[in-house]
């Protein structure tokens, strides 16, 4: 990676209580179903009324994430925004679906249709704040997240002074028994407290939203700065050690996305090979495996390299830390495929 | 008529998700557009399908549209005029 770029301003909504009070008092939620849903703020104070009514979760998760974000980032106006989503507004997606079916292709409403599409969270976002630069969204399954990171970082390298960067995922009861079917998820209900200690084939789903304030330069604010960053598809065991390495300079800690699969686990012993004795701390059992979950690991890395603490309850597995933490290295995989590293900094 | 404007309320209710308004609370003659009940351009296609959906009419001409969703009590009168007598 050419040059840094620094996290200014970031919010989350997930399964843990992330989005208002300190995190690092927060309880761990956990659940036995196999299925870790996003504990959903009160959405009025971020958008009105009269568009709250039509907008489904995914929509309003997004969008009060990206808000916060801005919020938290003081900055007035975000300039570009860049989002990530492996399948978008599922709620809107499989209304639109059974309505074709259900009223033979016609008398159609027009809501779920416009809302299934990707970019619905980032017209929205530009919508509510007056934006009007540069706005997309990736979708490209486990690395829809990392390619709005990319984009970002490249735009920011380019010159811009500041981006919108987030991600957003949700788990509905009809994906969930779909995904089941493919062997995403553990056979048998696993508390996901206790997930990497069951380590069989499958998963816990989960969902969410995370969004970054990026900016070219580091203030007094920033949560940290991203120094290095790599994507690998498919890689060999081999490959995968030979990049992990070359981030293998000064990482205090690592955040890795090990979730209890027992079909991928040995990419995370590639990691353990590669980085004896430094510190993990697994985020799954947080947040469940979704295409864009990365998003909710470099939120707690960035939170961790701020506060130069550990959410205790979160990590009963860790001791806290006893000396600063300088550099985190973040990897991650999504079942197998997508491969990603970061590396954060504290500024 | 009282009935089915009755109806035509709890069914736009539901159908636009207004989740604070009750059927009471929507007059008769005022306008859904606009001030009113504020609904806009989207909550238009919305109520042209719930026609269709709910009493089979379907709306070609645009224009006509605009007078027939003009108020609860103007699509009372429409649906009525639809109706086999």
């Amino acid at each position: 990676m050419k040059g840094k770029c620094y996290i200014q301003g970031t919010a989350a909504i997930s399964p843990q209580p992330t989005f208002e009070g300190d995190i690092f008092q927060a309880p761990l939620v956990h659940t036995d179903s196999n299925l870790l849903a996003c504990i959903e703020p009160d959405y009025k104070p971020f958008i009105p009324g009269n568009s709250l009514r039509r907008m489904t979760r995914t929509l309003k998760m997004g969008l009060t994430a990206a808000l916060k974000c801005i919020q938290d980032s003081g900055i007035s106006t975000p300039g570009p925004i860049i989002t990530g989503t492996g399948k978008g507004s599922l709620q809107d997606t499989e209304k639109f679906i059974k309505e074709i079916v259900e009223y033979k292709e016609t008398a159609l409403n027009p809501t779920p249709f416009i809302q299934s599409t990707y970019n619905s969270v980032n017209g929205l976002i530009a919508l509510q704040q007056k934006c009007t630069a540069y706005n997309n969204t990736f979708v490209h399954r486990g690395f829809s997240f990392e390619n709005a990171l990319l984009d970002s970082i490249m735009m920011i390298q380019e010159g811009a002074s500041h981006t919108l960067t987030g991600a957003f995922e949700e788990i509905t009861k009809e994906h969930f028994y779909i995904k089941s079917r493919i062997g995403c998820w553990k056979s048998a209900p696993v508390n996901s407290q206790e997930v990497y200690q069951h380590l069989s084939p499958g998963t816990i789903a989960g969902e969410g939203a995370a969004f970054f304030t990026l900016t070219g330069a580091a203030t007094p604010e920033s949560y940290a700065a991203i120094s290095g960053f790599r994507m690998l598809y498919k890689p060999s065991e081999e490959k995968l050690a030979t990049a992990l390495r070359n981030f293998s300079e000064g990482a205090d800690l690592i955040i890795c996305g090990r979730n209890g699969d027992s079909n991928h686990e040995h990419y995370y012993d590639v990691l353990d090979a590669c980085f004896p004795g430094v510190p993990q701390l697994p985020f799954k059992h947080l947040c469940g495996e979704y295409d864009t979950a990365g998003a909710f690991g470099l939120w707690l890395g960035a939170q961790i390299l701020k506060a130069q603490q550990l959410p205790a309850s979160w990590f009963p597995m860790q001791d806290q830390l006893t000396a600063p933490v300088h550099s985190i290295l973040f990897y991650n995989h999504f079942f197998g495929e997508q491969h990603v590293m970061l590396q954060l900094e504290r500024v | 008529m009282e009935e089915l404007k009755k109806k035509l309320k709890e069914q736009i209710i539901e159908a636009l998700n207004l989740q604070d308004t009750k059927p009471e609370d929507i007059d008769d003659n005022a306008p859904l557009f606009g001030e009113g009940l504020g609904l806009d351009s989207i909550d238009s296609l919305e109520l042209m399908v719930l026609l269709e959906r709910q009493y089979h009419i379907k709306v070609e001409d645009p224009r006509e549209g605009r007078k027939i969703l003009q108020s609860v009590q103007s699509m009372a009168e429409f649906i009525t005029s639809k109706q086999p007598a």
